[in-house]
């Protein structure tokens, strides 16, 4: 996912000095004691892309560049269950990875983080907790083509127009049939 | 005027013979084609009793002889709109002999055509959903909408004609006919008494329905040709298929015609009114229309076989080569080398030379849509071995069941409808009066 | 009779018999047979769209729905990495087998066919392919009588209680993926007590057209198609594009992700028929295969009763 660097610097800024005072999610579960801060933007809707930055600081406060981060949404589908990942980046100068998540159900949903720095083995895990809304069908299943005005009726209309002319001819059909009781036309009957 | 009047004597008489006198042949040639047709019904029962597995046809080539046929008997029936259309615009006089023969070809030839998609059908039974849930978008749908358009005008453009000549049977046959005979021309000639009045309103309307049925007629044979031209089978997917289909319609209407009125002739004693001249001329039309679909086939051959896109190299290969080579080398060059020929050697201009080649292009026609069906079902679509198609004994007897019917119907029209469009002829025969105390010279005669 | 034929003379022009039809009365007929017609173009979408009552009479009842009750708009992923031809299960595939066990398909249709389809560099890889599912489908738009339609969660099914049999959907699909009932086909003792409906084309009709119908009766289910549960390597998943979930049977992934990480593509995609089924490159490595070990067994029918009266025949 192509992720506009411009606007992610603004709403890095932006997002980064909320969230010194927002909720520090999940502290460091590792001996690492790096920290994680995450700038959630309000409500997401369902279809519509929300890009959610990921600040991750040693515990000195220094943070940490270049260390990738993969994000899994716990999900369940026909019975089977498992997790999914939603999305992977890796941190940058400023140590801030940007989630562009595109929730698909609304409720409360529970994005698990992991990323794994350079002396350690084990990926470390954070949680961001999202509430979604909306419902709007996103895919519409719309099957063949429509041209407007190539339809039914064009096609009505060119069949009414020659029907028409031949019901016309059935009509003279009857005159010539009529006329031909007239005495009058007795005169030029042909011969034989 | 006696030389005149004993002309247009001997016209009515001819055109009068068929249906006064009936010969054992005749018997004999209907009871040979009610045979066939009731094989050919035979055939289509076991079909109906097992279904179309008794065909050769199967899941990779679904379509075959059946439709084959159908598109046949639909590009016939142009027939009608070349002759008795076409040239009644355009005035060409020497049409008149053989209008009649021409529209009774395309009535009968629509019939046919319109059974052969019915035996088609996996489902006969449910023939009636065409109606109650048809889809206009469905190229099926427009073929149904446009035969029977066709139908219904080709139908009214026969009989309107021959409502002057059903009232010179009626007034000629009173009396010396059986009861129902002469009830049905009283019937059919609705009346006409020959007035002024009546002949204005006859002309308007056989001149309204002659330039309506042209487009009619083309608008039909576009929408078959668009059954197949609506897929995107490799063979199939050409724009070009419409036009092509149609001439190839009329260049085999042409040639059925030229058949038609060569069994006629000879059955009936037409040799004074359907001279060689008009079998030259149609020749001519035939072999015009031979390099007209010469140009479109190598046209639309030219333009896939420089590209060779996916699949046009399986398809030139199983259409020049392998599969159908034989029978698309006939169909070009018996087809349409063949007919171009005949037309432009002097000893091959004549009757005799316009039959033989409508022979040939007859044949070639059916063996063409043929082709044109069964090799384009067989590009394969996927990766697969290429399926093979043979018809089976059921669609063979089904094809003789159809061109019995075909010759049967237009044998019973012959004993029923005069044969000649008597009053257009007399016309003519009249503009092109000779002075007083000659005789009029038609062409060299047979018979 | 011929004299009469001649050009009317002057007495006659100054008639104005009954037998004349004049310019103006011709129009009034041509007027009064256009209104005679003319509420066909009004009537005709009614009565069609009477007919075809697509959530009720046609498919088995309303759309599937999601956890939100948006409709579910299925899709298949196909990925060949994982899809040797079950050669390294010694059998025949088994995704197709899993399919005519399922649905009783009739010898010799298969549903969902694995080709073998030639690589550039030689070597074969396996191409399984079920019905595409088209968003452009080719055989809705030239069915006459609407027998196979789309449902508003982007599958196509078939009606052969309206199928008239005319095979033109055969010859409009791209993808070989239509099967026709030639003969009678073998009725399974379990159709006896299975009612026909278009989501569960059992019993199979004489003279209609069948084919793969990605199980809406096991998506109703909220379980998965034959296919998916039968293959062995987890090769191909059946996702929800609106929810944005794919699964094999093992894992779920994100279905958006897993087709855009993974380059997927559509067969023939240049003919513009938008398919459902979307594949994956590869020729089974992930599963141990060697692109050159070429061959695969050939697809069986073991559900079919013996001398039953049915009339077979082959592909």
């Amino acid at each position: 996912m192509r992720i506009d660097k411009r606007r992610l610097g603004g709403w890095t800024a932006r997002i980064t000095a909320a969230a010194v005072m927002s909720l520090v999610l999940a502290g460091p579960v590792g001996a690492s004691h790096v920290t994680v801060r995450v700038g959630v933007p309000g409500t997401l809707e369902v279809g519509t892309v929300a890009y959610i930055p990921v600040a991750l600081a040693s515990a000195d406060g220094s943070p940490l560049p270049r260390t990738p981060v993969t994000f899994y949404l716990d999900a369940t589908f026909a019975g089977v269950s498992g997790e999914v990942e939603v999305g992977t980046a890796v941190t940058d100068e400023a140590g801030v990875a940007t989630l562009a998540y595109r929730p698909r159900v609304t409720g409360h949903h529970d994005i698990r983080l992991e990323y794994l720095l350079p002396n350690q083995s084990e990926p470390e895990v954070a949680t961001i907790s999202v509430d979604v809304t909306g419902g709007a069908q996103l895919q519409v299943a719309d099957p063949g083509l429509s041209i407007p005005g190539l339809n039914v009726g064009l096609l009505m209309a060119i069949l009414t127009l020659v029907w028409s002319i031949l019901f016309g001819v059935a009509v003279v059909l009857i005159r010539i049939a009529r006329a031909g009781g007239s005495p009058r036309d007795a005169a030029s009957r042909p011969s034989g | 005027m006696d030389a005149l009047t004993a002309e247009q004597e001997r016209l009515v008489e001819t055109a009068i013979a068929p249906v006064r006198r009936t010969s054992r042949r005749f018997w004999l040639v209907v009871a040979v084609l009610l045979a066939i047709i009731a094989w050919g019904g035979y055939a289509y029962f076991t079909q109906l009793r097992d279904g179309l597995v008794v065909t050769g046809m199967r899941d990779r080539i679904s379509w075959g002889l059946y439709i084959a046929t159908f598109v046949f008997f639909i590009g016939i029936s142009h027939a009608g709109t070349l002759i008795s259309a076409i040239l009644r615009v355009s005035n060409a006089r020497w049409r008149t002999p053989v209008t009649r023969m021409a529209e009774f070809v395309t009535v009968v030839a629509l019939v046919c055509g319109a059974s052969f998609v019915i035996i088609d059908l996996g489902r006969p039974d449910r023939l009636l959903n065409v109606v109650i849930y048809g889809r206009w978008q469905s190229p099926i749908i427009w073929d149904v909408l446009a035969i029977t358009t066709y139908l219904t005008a080709s139908i009214t453009y026969l009989f309107v004609p021959m409502i002057p000549d059903l009232a010179l049977f009626r007034d000629r046959l009173a009396g010396t006919t059986s009861r129902w005979r002469s009830g049905l021309y009283r019937l059919l000639a609705i009346g006409w008494v020959g007035s002024d009045g009546q002949r204005k309103s006859l002309t308007g309307a056989i001149g309204v329905l002659m330039i309506l049925i042209i487009p009619i007629a083309v608008s039909v044979h576009t929408v078959v040709s668009w059954i197949f031209g609506m897929t995107l089978r490799v063979p199939w997917n050409s724009t070009l298929f419409g036009a092509f289909f149609v001439a190839g319609a009329i260049f085999s209407g042409i040639a059925i015609l030229i058949l038609v009125m060569a069994v006629l002739r000879r059955a009936y004693g037409l040799g004074r009114y359907v001279t060689d001249t008009h079998f030259v001329y149609l020749g001519y039309l035939m072999a015009a229309f031979a390099a007209i679909m010469l140009y479109a086939n190598i046209s639309e051959l030219m333009t896939h076989g420089y590209k060779m896109e996916e699949g046009v190299e399986f398809h030139f290969r199983q259409l020049f080569l392998t599969e159908f080579g034989p029978y698309y080398w006939f169909y070009l060059l018996g087809g349409q080398i063949a007919p171009i020929i005949t037309m432009l050697l002097p000893w091959t201009r004549n009757a005799r030379g316009a039959v033989v080649a409508a022979v040939l292009v007859t044949v070639a026609m059916w063996i063409e849509r043929y082709v044109i069906v069964v090799s384009g079902l067989r590009v394969p679509l996927m990766p697969y071995e290429p399926a093979a198609y043979a018809p089976t004994w059921v669609e063979w007897s089904m094809l003789a069941a159809g061109l019995a019917l075909f010759a049967l119907l237009i044998t019973i029209f012959t004993k029923l409808f005069p044969i000649l469009a008597v009053w257009e002829i007399a016309e003519d025969l009249e503009v092109t009066e000779p002075p007083a105390g000659t005789v009029p010279a038609p062409s060299p005669a047979e018979g | 009779m011929p004299e009469g034929l001649r050009a009317p003379d002057s007495e006659t022009r100054t008639e104005s018999s009954q037998a004349t039809v004049g310019r103006r009365t011709v129009l009034r007929v041509i007027g009064l047979g256009a209104l005679a017609l003319g509420p066909l173009p009004v009537l005709s979408p009614i009565l069609n769209a009477a007919a075809a009552d697509r959530s009720g009479n046609q498919a088995g009842g309303p759309p599937a729905v999601g956890p939100d009750g948006r409709i579910r708009q299925w899709t298949m992923i196909i990925d060949l990495r994982l899809c040797d031809g079950c050669q390294s299960v010694g059998a025949a595939p088994r995704c197709t087998a899993g399919c005519i066990e399922g649905h009783f398909a009739p010898e010799p249709m298969e549903w969902i066919q694995v080709f073998e389809a030639d690589l550039p560099g030689g070597g074969t890889q396996f191409v399984p392919t079920p019905c595409q599912q088209c968003q452009n489908p080719p055989c809705v738009n030239v069915c006459p009588v609407g027998a196979t339609f789309s449902t508003p969660e982007g599958t196509v099914l078939i009606d052969q209680e309206r199928c008239i049999g005319c095979r033109i959907c055969m010859a409009a699909c791209p993808y070989d993926r239509r099967f026709f009932n030639w003969g009678d086909p073998p009725i399974p003792e379990e159709a006896g007590l299975a009612e026909y409906s278009a989501e569960h084309q059992v019993p199979a009709k004489r003279g209609t057209v069948m084919k793969c119908d990605f199980c809406p009766d096991m998506a109703r289910a909220a379980t998965l198609p034959y296919c998916v549960q039968s293959c062995p390597h987890g090769a191909i998943y059946y996702g929800d594009l609106e929810e944005d979930l794919a699964t094999n049977g093992d894992v779920v992934v994100s279905a958006s992700r897993f087709l855009s990480d993974n380059q997927a593509y559509h067969l023939k995609d240049d003919l513009g028929t938008r398919p459902r089924v979307y594949y994956i490159a590869g020729h089974g490595e992930a599963v141990g295969r060697d692109a050159y070990a070429s061959g695969r067994l050939p697809t069986e029918w073991p559900w079919q009763p013996d001398g039953d009266g049915a009339i077979p025949w082959t592909r």
